[in-house]
């Protein structure tokens, strides 16, 4: 019998030392600045026109369903977002389904990007003049149907403090001013780290614009409600973020009969996905070299054998 | 029935709500506890041949409500005033549906959130009985209600304090509240939540190196999709090669279809998309074939 020693070793490589090499691969890379080109998809640039159209001064509904779970993926599209909404000044309602932890994870989130407007002395969103907090809803279907049936309803008794005055009913804010139905806000935009966007599109997509931020895992299942043109632009995972920073830094040029949108020249651009991004590429290539080397060891000891 | 359900305006005074912090409010709430606790005894007491008519009933009801909003005639414009509104019995029925479906809505939100409420409670009960019992790995569940109740204490604490015409200054201020709030949710939970989904990825990575084997036909197709899709997430390596195609091939618009972005595109439009749309059509019928089942009280698993 051939010796097929160190091919029967490289077929079965110990766990832990798989383990170990990601631990190196992932940190190691994260101490590293260094930005990873990226190639935007059809899906992000969509989701780019789409929020870039919403006029300044309008409001948006932002359904934020994730919690640090998904912070990886999630975390860096919610500040994306956050980032363009607060640049455009664009108003917007925070609800959340998913998760009872969900609407303060998306407040820190918002209190992160204010602090970061904050320093560079531009202004800061203010809760009920700039967006209001609509809560936790435990039922997402429920909900969804009650919002493509009657917002104010639907809303009805959410409070949010207002300045001086303590807790008012939302609608009285100047987020909601004028909003009555669902369908007169622009978007409707849904971050999130599970399947609430399918429960959303299912019950609201022909009702308002449907734009979605899912995590890698969502991914493929919302790319069936964007090829059918429920939702207008979909933000997949941490490549997704990596990809849309790189438009907010560059721009989109005119193509395929849609024009030209401007990036944020100047500005802070590029966050949390491009932070990550060399991190997700060390990953993968480990990935990718611990399945090329496990098959080449087995198709090596087949033969010897 | 028609009146108390028809809430084209935000409402403000009626049975199904009452201004936040009035005594009518409170009055209400005791009420309908009042009124929730009895039906409970009742069927509690109820004779046991009894029960399963009434959840039958129930249930019909309420499905019957959603067979209703979905088959029936939508009104074009809900936000039309009642006195406005066109006479007739479809008419009638349309709009009296669909002022009903965020009362329904609201229920819904209310019946799930009780379910959290019996997994506190289950949880709480559960610990406490093993806690006073000393059964085995005890001190765990000290810890565990300990955490309940302190990131309880904190939250409210933190969420009372935030409720006045001064919120706006505890962002200036930060009290003990505020600190206890951060430290347990932001400093604790959130960062041991995200570490313990993050040892997914390891398992991925161990799973991974094992089952992806060139063994068959189509384990060799499947490890050339999983190798497109994990390559074409990786930007340098789109950018670089899809350069490189551009470059070699001067843009010729037949060689282009092999850039990675184009080749992972056609796989997730023309493979992934379509497949995953069709195990989505299955999980809808067999979504619908269970949801007639529960609906006619025919799934005897449940009912009994």
């Amino acid at each position: 019998m051939a010796n097929t020693g160190v091919w029967d070793k490289l077929q079965t490589v110990d766990r832990r030392i798989l383990y170990l090499l990601l631990i190196v691969f992932a940190t190691v890379s994260l101490f590293f600045k260094v930005t990873v080109p990226t190639k935007p998809g059809e899906p992000v640039k969509d989701f780019y026109r789409s929020v870039m159209d919403i006029p300044e001064g309008k409001t948006v509904i932002l359904q934020s369903d994730f919690t640090q779970s998904t912070r990886g993926e999630s975390s860096g599209q919610m500040e994306a977002l956050l980032r363009i909404l607060m640049r455009k000044n664009v108003k917007f309602a925070l609800l959340s389904v998913a998760d009872p932890q969900a609407p303060l994870v998306a407040l820190n989130v918002i209190r992160a990007i204010n602090q970061e407007r904050k320093a560079k002395g531009e202004r800061t969103y203010v809760a009920w003049e700039d967006f209001v907090n609509l809560g936790y809803f435990p039922n997402a279907e429920g909900t969804a149907n009650s919002m493509a049936s009657n917002l104010t309803t639907a809303m009805a008794g959410r409070r949010e403090n207002a300045p001086g005055k303590g807790p008012t009913d939302v609608f009285q804010s100047p987020v909601l001013q004028g909003i009555r139905a669902v369908q007169d806000v622009p978007a409707y935009i849904n971050v999130t780290g599970s399947k609430t966007s399918n429960i959303l599109i299912e019950r609201l997509g022909k009702k308002v614009p449907f734009l979605a931020m899912v995590t890698g895992v969502m991914g493929p299942e919302t790319l069936n409600y964007y090829a059918s043109g429920q939702v207008k632009g979909v933000v997949i995972g941490l490549n997704g973020v990596a990809e849309i920073e790189t438009l907010m830094d560059k721009g989109l040029k005119a193509e395929n009969g849609h024009p030209a949108v401007a990036g944020f020249e100047g500005q802070i651009n590029l966050g949390r996905g491009t932070g990550y991004y060399l991190a997700l590429h060390a990953c993968l290539t480990l990935m990718i070299l611990a399945i090329v080397i496990g098959n080449v060891a087995m198709v090596v000891t087949r033969r010897k054998k | 029935m028609i009146p108390f359900l028809a809430q084209v305006e935000a409402p403000e005074y009626n049975m199904w709500n009452a201004k936040p912090g009035t005594p009518q409010l409170w009055m209400a709430i005791a009420i309908a506890m009042v009124v929730g606790f009895a039906i409970m005894v009742a069927m509690l007491y109820a004779p046991t041949r009894m029960r399963k008519p009434i959840a039958s009933a129930a249930i019909f009801l309420a499905g019957l409500f959603w067979v209703l909003v979905f088959l029936f005639p939508q009104p074009i414009d809900t936000q039309v005033k009642v006195e406005q509104r066109p006479p007739g019995f479809v008419q009638g029925i349309s709009f009296w549906l669909a002022d009903a479906i965020p009362v329904v809505g609201t229920f819904a939100n209310i019946l799930t959130a009780f379910i959290l409420g019996l997994g506190v409670f289950s949880l709480v009960r559960i610990h406490l009985l093993r806690v006073t019992k000393k059964q085995r790995d005890w001190p765990f569940s000290v810890v565990l209600l300990v955490s309940i109740v302190a990131m309880a204490f904190f939250g409210y604490a933190d969420w009372y304090s935030r409720l006045g015409p001064n919120a706006q200054k505890i962002e200036e201020s930060w009290p003990l509240t505020a600190y206890g709030k951060d430290l347990l949710f932001d400093g604790m939970l959130q960062v041991m939540e995200a570490a313990m989904f993050s040892l997914i990825a390891f398992f991925i990575l161990s799973a991974a190196y094992r089952a992806f084997r060139i063994r068959s036909v189509e384990a060799t197709i499947l490890l050339a999709a999983a190798m497109i899709a994990m390559l074409s997430l990786m930007g340098a390596v789109v950018v670089g090669w899809d350069g490189w195609i551009e470059q070699v091939t001067n843009k010729d618009p037949f060689l282009t279809n092999f850039t990675l972005s184009s080749v992972s595109g056609f796989i997730r439009d023309n493979l992934q998309t379509p497949g995953i749309r069709a195990i989505d059509f299955g999980i809808g019928l067999g979504a619908l074939a269970m949801g007639l089942r529960l609906w006619l009280s025919l799934e005897r698993a449940g009912a009994n």
